[in-house]
């Protein structure tokens, strides 16, 4: 085994060292945590970068059960172990980025603000980053779901940092209870992959979406149903917990209330971790639902439908971050469209530069947020632009890229997404032209909220005294964004794939396509996954004219809708003072403002459905199967009290009882043995 | 000799005469005395069955364990009396009824 493999637990052991530390010795260690969990994560990422080399360099991957918790014989077996292929390996180095900046990044924004409570917060931006990392090397389905679960708990953690006030305490509840709403699904398809399968192993000829490849092959049937239908079941239960933890339709209400937490724990739960964690999950097992034509169709159709819903809410929100919010639950719908259109490196990519410009964006608000002391209203700001040089510059590089402005990242992957969709579309799968259009509306939207925010928080005359004169962010503020700034303009160059188009082939340029689909023996490559969706899917590729076409075609539509959602921004909200041009929408912004409606009927789902339906369990529970157990004792109770009394305390009479007992067994004895 | 001539039958009756008196005393008196007094009665009774049967058939395992049973009813007087004292000590009296604290 490399070197490099023994040393792979190291990366989560890192984080999860700097996670003890600041616990327990926190208020005592340099800036009560910040560098020692600074230093643990760029360790995490320089070991996750030589993972990555070592993987491109040699093609060597890594599958190894690392402790068994369980071991039985009979049944299955429970393990921990590593895995360690393409997909993995890059999220590892997208997770650790993210990570390293955050906490460099936190150095600015809670211990230069003097926040209460920093040993805390760096313990779990520790646990944190140590379970997400787990759970991205997780090699089956159970040690994914435990490091699922403590990302959640990890989430609750940090929204509710600061716990003193009302708001942040009852949104960090919601994440939790949303998310694990998801998760009880994704428990029981866990159990379920476990019985139907006897393993639960992502990667490998043994995994067990291999064997599901088998099953439906071989026409075996499970519980009465046929392999591709039970299959659909477990799938759609291990989804649950992939939308709760994504934030999609409908289990998307916990994130924008998770703005409550600190901005770079936003930052890093929307970039890289939590959210980040539900797409993870469908693209780690997309052996399994590749062979799912029914669960692809809801993927894809869940995906762009949260696309566009999200879009139109962030359209009318008013606080930097929660357009952020809106956006971010957005672009994963884009992620989950681009999985359910069977377009796994598509997925992968956007996901890669959704991290950068997310990251970045999130990070870049919490610094206009430190510049107007914490006020997130936008109609308050405008004017930063010449204040704030560092921030400005990579605000709007991430806001073109999350925009979809050629040459950002965000343009190439998001249309990779679309294009994608649209030939698999065109190929014999028309419900996808539903997703599409979802999905195109969706560009324009995102041009225009985008640009909105931008030209809101930057732009015009300052409308308050605190724009006027910003508070100054230091270097460990600029440097985070510096970084992801740069990358945000450039990332989308790992993943070229329509120039390599444009150019017939001959220029190399789709790097990422490559590096995902190259074949590791461990069938988690995307050539193979492209043949269980030709084969089982029944996913096939068209165009309109020539493949050039329908991609020059298929980008102008979506740059040019972009472009016209960004302009329309522009033309509404240039100028010194920009109006209000939202409130005219009347009802419709009511609406928006309101989320739909979304948490008013989830929480009459809590109160009036749920609560009710317990009380009747309730009565049920207190009266039936109480009181027949009550029942039972108070018999025994009553029977044992009288039983009682035959002890008197007095010699005699237990020598009488004796003697009878005696003779009466005797008499017993006699008839039985026939001696009378 | 005389216990020769003397059939077994007449030694079991007399074993199940004292068995009775013992059992009586037992069941009947209520002072702690008279109570330790019936026991070695029915121990005795035992006794005589032990060496009557030992003799007829010319074993000498059962006058053993009549010597044992002595013995032990010399010791099991001793604990009895003891607790006789401590009942008398607590209740002022040694009658049995009166001891039904212990019960529930």
């Amino acid at each position: 085994m490399a070197l490099i493999y023994e040393l792979t637990p190291a990366i989560v052991l890192l984080p999860l060292a700097s996670f003890a530390l600041a616990l327990f010795f926190g208020k005592w260690l340099p800036k009560r945590g910040a560098v020692v969990g600074s230093l643990a994560t760029a360790g995490t990422l320089g070991l996750s970068l030589v993972t990555l080399g070592w993987l491109l360099a040699t093609g060597e991957p890594h599958n190894q059960t690392w402790y068994t918790l369980v071991d039985a014989e009979a049944t299955f077996d429970l393990t921990f172990g590593i895995l360690i292929d393409q997909l993995s390996a890059a999220m590892l180095v997208i997770v650790s980025l993210i990570a390293f900046l955050v906490h460099v990044f936190s150095l600015g924004y809670m211990n230069d603000e003097d926040e209460p409570g920093l040993p805390r917060y760096y313990a779990g931006l520790g646990l944190f980053s140590a379970s997400m990392l787990a759970f991205v090397i997780a090699d089956n389905l159970l040690m994914a779901f435990v490091f699922f679960e403590l990302v959640g708990l990890c989430s609750y953690l940090l929204i509710g940092h600061w716990f003193t006030d009302d708001a942040p305490p009852s949104a960090a509840k919601k994440a939790f209870l949303v998310t694990r709403f998801g998760d009880y699904f994704f428990l029981v398809g866990v159990v379920g992959v476990l019985v139907t399968f006897g393993t639960a192993n992502f990667a490998g000829s043994g995994g067990f979406p291999a064997l599901a490849e088998e099953a439906i092959t071989a026409g075996e049937t499970f519980f009465g149903f046929d392999a591709e239908t039970w299959f659909s079941v477990l799938g759609l239960l291990v989804l649950g917990g992939a939308l709760g933890k994504s934030a999609q339709f409908p289990f998307h209400t916990w994130l924008p209330d998770a703005m409550e937490g600190p901005t770079p724990v936003s930052a890093l739960i929307h970039a890289a971790t939590m959210v980040a964690a539900g797409v993870y999950l469908v693209a780690r097992m997309y052996g399994f639902y590749a062979l799912l034509p029914t669960v692809l169709g809801i993927i894809a159709f869940v995906g762009g439908f949260t696309a566009l819903f999200a879009a139109t809410m962030a359209v009318v929100k008013n606080e930097i971050k929660q357009v952020l919010a809106y956006s971010t639950i957005s672009q994963y719908g884009y992620m989950m469209l681009a999985l359910g259109a069977g377009s796994y490196v598509a997925a992968f990519f956007h996901l890669t530069t959704h991290a950068v410009f997310k990251a970045l964006l999130f990070l870049g608000a919490g610094s206009v947020i430190i510049a107007m002391h914490h006020d997130e209203d936008m109609w308050e700001m405008g004017g930063l632009k010449n204040e704030m040089r560092v921030t400005y510059l990579t605000f709007l590089a991430g806001s073109l890229a999350l925009a979809g402005i050629f040459p950002f990242s965000g343009f190439w992957s998001k249309d990779e997404v679309l294009f994608e969709t649209l030939i698999h579309a065109l190929g014999g799968s028309p419900l996808l032209f539903g997703a599409y259009a979802m999905g195109l509306a969706a560009v324009f939207l995102t041009g225009f909220y985008t640009i909105r925010m931008v030209l809101l928080t930057f732009h015009g005359e300052p409308r308050s005294d605190t724009a006027e004169d910003p508070h100054a962010v230091r270097w460990n503020v600029k440097l985070p964004l510096s970084v992801l700034g740069v990358l945000a303009v450039i990332a989308g160059g790992i993943n070229l794939v329509p120039v390599e188009k444009l150019s017939g082939g001959n220029l190399h340029v789709a790097f990422l396509e490559g590096y995902l689909e190259r074949d590791l023996g461990l069938l988690t490559h995307g050539e193979h996954y492209s043949e269980l969706l030709h084969d089982y899917a029944g996913y096939q590729s068209a165009y309109v004219g020539s493949e050039v076409t329908t991609l020059l075609l298929g980008a102008g539509l979506s740059l040019g809708l972009a472009l016209l959602g960004a302009g329309l921004a522009y033309g509404l909200y240039r100028g010194a003072s920009p109006t209000r041009h939202t409130e005219k929408l009347g009802g419709i912004r009511t609406l928006l403002m309101n989320n739909y409606y979304q948490d008013e009927y989830q929480v009459w789902l809590a109160k009036g459905a749920t609560v009710r339906l317990s009380a009747a369990a309730d009565t049920f529970d207190q009266g039936v199967i109480d009181g027949a157990v009550n029942a039972a004792s108070s018999v025994s109770l009553f029977s044992g009290s009288r039983l009682r009394r035959i002890q008197t305390g007095i010699v005699t009479n237990y020598a009488a009882l004796l003697l009878l007992s005696l003779l009466a067994l005797l008499v017993v004895f006699a008839i039985l043995g026939g001696w009378l | 000799m005389v216990l020769e001539t003397v059939p077994a039958e007449y030694y079991l009756v007399l074993s199940a005469a004292v068995f009775c008196a013992g059992l009586f005393g037992v069941l009947t008196r209520r002072n702690a005395l008279l109570f330790l007094m019936s026991v070695e009665l029915l121990l005795n009774a035992a006794n005589i069955n032990l060496v009557v049967f030992s003799f007829y058939w010319g074993e000498i395992t059962g006058q053993t364990f009549a010597l044992f049973v002595v013995a032990l009813a010399a010791a099991e007087v001793a604990v009895g009396i003891g607790i006789i004292l401590v009942l008398h000590r607590n209740f002022g009296d040694v009658d049995v009824t009166d001891a039904t604290t212990m019960r529930w």
